[in-house]
């Protein structure tokens, strides 16, 4: 199952590369993102059955925790794959791509996906660190697809600093390796296997393991665009093209958070809390804040969205951190409902971007609504979303944050927050209030809109949205308890 | 007979191999042609190989020979291969002009030099093999790190992301005997050769845009 879960999205990448028409290439994406999500659930089902599913002699695990990432990676992946179809269509009729361009899309999306389930599903971690490094490989030349200047440089940073921070986490993997094998002479580990480092963490050398985490923290926080080493994150998210924003955005920052608290798991189970969770909750705080005055500087839809990526990291990070299982929850909980909102956000800049040919808000707006109803609509309700109202999930899940770190009494990280997110409110609020309503400017050109381009895949991810924000099903939240309950969550 | 017993030869040989590695890197640093930049760098990794090569000899390690094999093929023969078409291809020789000089560089490294030793220190205990050798490979990653900032050519940034992997690898050598597991050497192996190809995908593709491959030039994207 685990090994059907990473094959499928890999040979209907390779197919790709032999199919001959673009529509067999967006179908073949569809379908498998479909499997991928059905052998998904399936992984949830037989997870909560049983604890923990491994396969192929251990190579493979998966725990509730890699059952959640899994359901995120899948709907994500099937979201972009419906959304891509019309967009890319759009783009090859203007000239802007090549049909080779595409062919690299639809080629490299499921091959970037079966890396995010790797790291997700991978026992040993040295192969999580590998599966993280292909990520970021099969992802560059996302980023650099419409081959303008601005798109080359971002993936040219991406690439620099993400492979920097990659070998600072493989640094901390060989400690963590060094700790795991400890004093004893020239002895080999049985095996470098989550599983078992998990039965033999108190025995772990105290210094290396600190060394370890500290450095495979700078490494896989540069990967999930923590600050302060997230100066990649707002250039590659606005210069790739936006069914893959919407990927970079929804999952694969969360993937990179995710490789960093299996080492935060480690550590707190060979040492204790205290010395992994400071780490997070400042460079949680610190996203937090930076992003909010960001936001309000923007003067790119896509670059605003990406700070608000920054601040919805920053805050799941931070959740982590107050390490109470309300907040733990919370996070997860957070994780899911930003997954299904900011694609939605994503996409509609990309409507918005093929409409205008422009993202710099001075040529959009104001009035985008006149030109696009459909899609400001339903951008609007999912901006609604991000920026935590009710009765939005977002909401809820923040609201469970602040509360999980107020009754655990750390009422200052608690204020610190939710102080972070007004202000990330109102900035969002100013922006898009100057964009969406309002009337056209005189003399603004007649536009050529398609207005149900992308609509059935927003549509799709909203209401998932909507329905999981006041109805969770019970196997859903087993599964987000029993997450929890492996992060820790014990003070 | 009081000859050394080879766990002390084998120390002794790492001890020289990993010194030999550094002092490549220090050449590196102020070396601007960038042909002798490759040769250089394919030098400190045969010096890895070299390290591989004497583990799995004294230690009896089958599986090292197989580490140092793909240490050689990919790092010594390939990539400075690739690299090296790739530099006569775009047609540009030298480097232009760090951003330090090459005295205050070397002044700086035999500062990091001197830091990553004293980080290492509390570990030397757990070191296994070689004096000083987790040492080492720290300054190689720092000054990797100092090489990619120094420099503009987008070439020579790859090769300072390549001597930081070298230096990791180092580590890993350093501090487990063994190195790591097969499966993640054959993991890291693939992914250094994949990543050196991309970059030079987006290379070429920076070359065509900007008719440069200086990355200072990359400077577009703000705020």
């Amino acid at each position: 199952m685990l090994t059907s879960l990473l094959l499928v999205p890999l040979i209907a990448g390779l197919a790709c590369l032999l199919v001959p028409s673009r529509r067999w290439m967006a179908a073949l994406n569809v379908l498998a993102f479909g499997v991928t999500l059905a052998l998904g659930i399936a992984l949830v089902q037989r997870v909560l059955q049983r604890a923990a599913v491994a396969e192929g002699g251990n190579f493979l695990y998966a725990d509730a925790l890699s059952a959640w990432m899994v359901l995120l990676i899948a709907v994500v992946s099937l979201g972009t794959a419906l959304y891509a179809g019309r967009y890319f269509r759009r783009d090859l009729a203007t000239g802007v791509l090549t049909a080779g361009r595409v062919r690299e899309f639809y080629v490299l999306t499921p091959l970037f996906t079966a890396g995010m389930l790797l790291v997700v599903l991978a026992n040993n971690l040295g192969v999580m660190w590998f599966a993280v490094e292909a990520t970021a490989l099969s992802s560059v030349l996302l980023v650099a697809m419409y081959n303008r200047q601005t798109s080359l440089e971002a993936a040219w940073k991406y690439i620099i600093l993400g492979s920097l921070g990659l070998a600072l986490a493989l640094l901390g993997t060989v400690f963590l390796y060094a700790a795991a094998v400890g004093p004893r002479a020239s002895a080999e580990l049985p095996n470098f296997n989550w599983s078992h480092l998990m039965t033999v963490a108190p025995q772990f050398d105290r210094g290396l393991i600190k060394l370890a985490f500290v450095f495979a923290f700078i490494g896989y926080a540069t990967k999930a665009g923590l600050a302060p080493m997230h100066t990649w994150l707002p250039d590659a998210h606005s210069e790739a093209p936006s069914p893959t924003s919407a990927m970079l955005s929804g999952v694969s920052l969360k993937i990179a958070l995710y490789a960093l608290l299996r080492f935060h798991i480690l550590t707190t189970a060979s040492l204790n809390a205290d010395f992994s969770r400071y780490f997070l909750l400042g460079f949680g705080l610190c996203s937090m804040f930076l992003a909010a005055p960001f936001i309000l500087v923007q003067k790119n839809l896509k670059r605003m969205l990406a700070y608000s990526s920054l601040e919805h990291i920053g805050l799941i990070c931070t959740g982590f951190a107050l390490n109470s299982p309300l907040t733990i929850f919370g996070a997860l909980l957070h994780m899911g409902y930003h997954a299904l909102t900011k694609p939605v956000l994503f996409f509609a800049a990309g409507n918005i971007h093929q409409t205008f040919h422009s993202l710099e808000f001075r040529v959009i707006g104001p009035g985008v609504v006149k030109v696009l109803p459909v899609t400001v609509l339903l951008m609007g309700l999912a901006a609604l979303a991000a920026m935590g109202l009710p009765p939005f999930g977002l909401f809820l899940s923040e609201l469970t944050i602040v509360i999980g770190g107020l009754t655990s009494q750390q009422t200052t990280a608690s204020v610190l927050i939710l102080v972070a997110l007004l202000a990330s409110f109102c900035g969002i609020l100013q922006q898009l209030s100057r964009i969406l309503p309002g009337a056209r400017r005189p003399g603004d050109p007649a536009r050529e809109a398609r207005q149900m381009d992308g609509v059935p895949a927003m549509a799709l991810l909203l209401a998932g949205l909507c329905l999981f924000s006041v109805w969770l099903p019970a196997p859903l939240l087993e599964l987000l308890h029993a997450a929890t309950t492996i992060i820790g969550g014990k003070p | 007979m009081n000859g050394p017993t080879p766990a002390e030869i084998s120390a002794q040989l790492i001890t020289f191999c990993a010194a030999g590695m550094l002092v490549f890197q220090l050449l590196l640093i102020v070396q601007r042609m960038l042909l002798t930049n490759i040769r250089l760098f394919a030098l400190q990794s045969f010096l890895l190989t070299s390290i591989a090569g004497i583990i799995a000899y004294f230690h009896n390690a089958t599986h090292v020979y197989l580490v140092a094999a793909l240490t050689l093929i990919g790092k010594v023969v390939f990539l400075p291969w690739l690299l090296d078409r790739q530099v006569r291809r775009i047609g540009i020789s030298q480097e232009i002009e760090p951003l330090l000089n090459a005295p205050a560089s070397m002044l700086l490294c035999g500062g990091l030099t001197l830091l990553s030793y004293i980080v290492a220190r509390p570990f030397t205990a757990l070191e296994r093999l070689g004096n000083n050798t987790l040492g080492i490979a720290m300054s190689l990653v720092l000054t990797g790190f100092f090489l990619m900032f120094n420099r503009r050519k987008a070439i020579t940034q790859v090769l300072a992301l390549l001597t930081v992997e070298n230096g990791v690898m180092l580590a890993a050598v350093a501090l487990t005997t063994y190195g790591m597991p097969l499966v993640v050497e054959l993991g890291i192996f693939f992914d250094v050769v994949v990543a050196v190809m991309v970059l030079g995908i987006l290379v070429y593709r920076i070359r065509d845009s900007f008719a440069s491959m200086d990355t200072s030039k990359l400077n577009q994207l703000k705020g």
